[in-house]
């Protein structure tokens, strides 16, 4: 048999529950730091080539073009997208149950909400001028990861997660009221910078 | 109703250094989840052979259910804590701060 040799004292057992509980948490849900440091920087480094782009008084303040600004974003999207489905992934051969179906249909919540957005804007983007263009592609896919954000949060009762939705929906909307040049720096700035920090403060947190 | 090693009102089954990190790890998982016995293993750091035995044990007492089933062709074993399980966990660690608290004000 395999028994420890002596009885445990009541501080050691109540030591023993917290750090399995501390690692069990870590080891399935993952390091916060991968959860938002990809996006965090994906969206710093993507919206201040679009800042550069627009300026802020009309005038760009780097030669880059629109596609490029956006092939900046995209690029830097897709390797935090690859690091978010590679967590899901790992995370789905450790457990199965209720949880998976919850996460499976918050998936897909994703790509419904990212691809109406699409819709969207495909339809009404070329009836506007090419600055207010990149507002609405910009604008209405941060109202997407504001929403489901919020509604994580609510899902997995993760308060962080809901008030970084919150978060990105008033920096979405102020920035949305001040214009193209303004919407990058401001989500470049608090969103991308914010998502880096948060990610930091979570860490030490242990949540 | 004490056994000859758990103080009155700990319960045996999870009084045991092993047996209540895999209690306390599968008690983090939602109602309804079930973990993988690989990744138990991994996570507890045991052997296939030691977990097997605590994990026998938990589940004569009624706190644990193992489910076997096929990944393909390689058998998986899943694990999930039972609502039973849940409970004793609860009133052990209630128990466990009892204890100090009553430790604390004598000393």
């Amino acid at each position: 048999m395999v028994e420890d040799d002596r009885p445990p004292s009541p501080e050691e057992m109540l030591r023993v529950i917290e750090e399995q509980r501390a690692a069990t948490t870590k080891w399935l849900y993952g390091d916060p730091l991968l959860l938002y440091m990809p996006w965090g920087v994906a969206w710093l480094i993507g919206f201040t080539a679009f800042f550069l782009h627009y300026g802020l008084d009309g005038r760009a303040y780097a030669p880059i073009s629109q596609m490029q600004a956006l092939a900046v974003l995209m690029a830097a999207q897709i390797v935090a997208g690859a690091i978010a489905a590679y967590g899901i992934v790992r995370m789905n051969s450790l457990v199965r149950g209720d949880s998976s179906a919850r996460g499976a249909m918050f998936g897909y919540a994703w790509m419904a909400g990212m691809l109406l957005m699409v819709v969207i804007c495909l339809r009404m983007g070329p009836l506007l001028p090419p600055d207010e263009t990149g507002l609405l592609w910009a604008g209405t896919s941060l109202l997407v990861v504001a929403v489901l954000h919020m509604a994580g949060g609510a899902i997995w009762l993760n308060w962080p997660m809901f008030f970084i939705g919150a978060w990105v929906a008033a920096v979405d909307a102020l920035g949305v009221l001040l214009g193209a040049g303004w919407h990058a720096l401001l989500t470049a700035v608090l969103l991308g910078g914010g998502f880096i920090v948060a990610s930091v403060w979570l860490r030490r947190h242990d949540r | 109703m004490s056994t000859d090693k758990a103080p009155p009102d700990l319960d045996p089954v999870i009084h045991a250094q092993a047996r209540l990190r895999v209690v306390a790890a599968l008690n983090v998982l939602a109602d309804g989840d079930e973990m993988a016995f690989g990744s138990m293993k991994e996570l507890l750091g045991m052997t296939a052979g030691n977990l097997s035995v605590h994990l026998t044990k938990l589940e004569e007492a009624g706190y644990v259910r193992i489910t076997k089933t096929h990944k393909g062709r390689t058998p998986v074993t899943f694990v999930a804590l039972t609502r039973r399980g849940r409970l004793a966990f609860e009133e052990y660690t209630k128990a466990i701060r009892a204890l100090l608290d009553n430790a604390g004000g004598v000393t």
